[in-house]
């Protein structure tokens, strides 16, 4: 058990996570839920803080406080993008973007799509250091990723509990989806909604499809990322027809990938590079063997600067 | 290969069992005030399949007499967050008053508000499927210069 929960992971994984993870925070201020921002203007009567706000002394949100949580979170997580300093700069972004949690949901409403993304935040800064591309095997690395991945598997099988918990059994055959439909859904929503008792065998395949879920821990890799490809695709739809994106769920989720096999900042360098040698050199074929060859020749460590996204 | 110690490791094992303790506790007993250890309940709540369903959207009418759609881009305050505290303001509309000052903030320029309400839309549903059929219902007013 302990040794499938710190199964060991290249640091190159660790390093392409925490970019992607960090990059979204930033993203995630600006372009994924910019309302966070507009509590500057909502007045401070509505603040009605969570549990946790309520234990530790924090202080109701004032435009100043606000914005001083925006731009020095906005900073800190483009600065630990760049993989440097991992625990100072992690330990940073957790902290404030954990504040910013509690001011966004102490309003009357409670998201429930950044459990997995808070967990990676809390653990990426317990992995250490991690340069883009090392092969090296680490079980920190393993163990953050891995927690990540329980996370997200929590937030299906847990989300499954919770509808027999508030909704019990009739919620398979209830209404919910036509509900969602109403109050958010695309033209190809209705297309669906208009098919007879198609949302209520939806309902019923959600349900199981959140049931099944803890089976992608156990799989072996081609078959675990073909699951990971339909956890994917089922958000691909209910953005498609009820436009809920889960997105932070959707980063957090990558944490079953090799992602360390996806280097755009590399690529780009190497396609420059190729460039520049003359227009002899045919990319398209040669990039495989290139990019074998500079691999076993140890490319990515030495000189290599240390910051290189993706 | 870089291992963990023998510390490491059993902190990590102990910060992971803590962890899932407490979501599952928060599952099973817990509410969205726990965040975020609360129970995931998007979509959780059971509707009858021939229940009709509430849309629910806030508008004020400004002082030349126009209709305003104070949503999220309006105001600032998000739907669910009305809809999460809606008992509140029918216990006490003039609390509307704060959507008013919400939109003022953010619309210097535009005619102030005169009124404010909260419509709810109920659109009818029958075997789980939407109607196509709605009425609307006020919940709650606010009249500007009311108490």
């Amino acid at each position: 058990m302990t040794r499938w929960l710190t199964e060991p992971v290249p640091r190159g994984r660790v390093a392409a996570f925490r970019t992607l993870v960090y990059l979204f925070v930033a993203a995630d201020l600006v372009f994924f839920t910019p309302w966070i921002r507009t509590r500057v203007s909502v007045p401070g009567s509505l603040y009605e803080p969570l549990f946790v706000g309520r234990i530790l002394p924090l202080p109701t949100p004032t435009p100043a406080l606000v914005s001083m949580v925006f731009w020095l979170l906005l900073g800190v997580s483009l600065l630990a993008a760049s993989g440097r300093l991992p625990r100072l700069l992690g330990w940073s972004v957790f902290l404030l973007y954990f504040e910013w949690m509690i001011i966004a949901m102490s309003y009357g409403k409670v998201d429930h799509d950044r459990f997995a993304l808070l967990v990676a935040l809390a653990v990426l800064p317990t992995a250490g250091r991690a340069r883009h591309g090392d092969a090296t095997r680490t079980e920190a690395g393993g163990w953050a990723l891995r927690v990540t991945q329980i996370a997200v598997i929590c937030t299906y099988f847990l989300a499954a509990w919770a509808k027999l918990r508030f909704g019990g059994l009739d919620w398979l055959t209830g209404s919910v989806l036509a509900r969602a439909i109403i109050r958010r859904g695309t033209e190809l929503a209705d297309l669906i909604a208009a098919v007879p008792y198609l949302l209520i065998v939806a309902q019923i395949g959600i349900v199981a499809f959140e049931l099944l879920s803890p089976v992608v821990l156990v799989l072996r890799e081609r078959w675990r990322l073909a699951m990971v490809g339909f956890f994917y695709s089922f958000h691909a739809v209910t953005m498609a027809t009820i436009t809920i994106s889960f997105a932070p769920h959707l980063v957090a989720m990558a944490a079953f990938l090799p992602l360390e096999r996806v280097r755009p900042v590399h690529r780009l360098r190497r396609l420059v590079g190729a460039d520049r040698r003359g227009p002899g050199t045919d990319d398209g074929a040669s990039a495989p063997v290139a990019e074998q060859s500079l691999a076993v020749a140890g490319d990515d460590r030495g000189t290599a600067p240390s910051v290189r996204p993706g | 290969m870089e291992t963990l110690t023998t510390r490491g490791r059993a902190l990590r094992l102990g910060a992971t069992a803590l962890g899932l303790a407490l979501l599952l506790a928060g599952t099973v007993w817990g509410s969205d005030d726990h965040f975020p250890f609360g129970p995931f309940r998007m979509y959780a709540t059971s509707n009858p399949p021939n229940e009709p369903a509430p849309d629910t959207r806030v508008e004020g009418v400004d002082s030349d007499g126009a209709l305003v759609d104070l949503d999220q881009n309006a105001t600032g305050i998000r739907r669910a967050e009305i809809e999460g505290q809606q008992s509140w303001y029918v216990a006490e509309p003039e609390r509307l008053r704060e959507v008013a000052d919400a939109y003022a903030d953010r619309h210097p320029d535009a005619p102030a508000l005169a009124e404010v309400r909260i419509v709810i839309r109920w659109h009818g549903i029958t075997d789980g499927r939407p109607t196509g059929t709605y009425h609307d219902e006020t919940v709650v007013q606010w009249q500007a210069g009311t108490p």
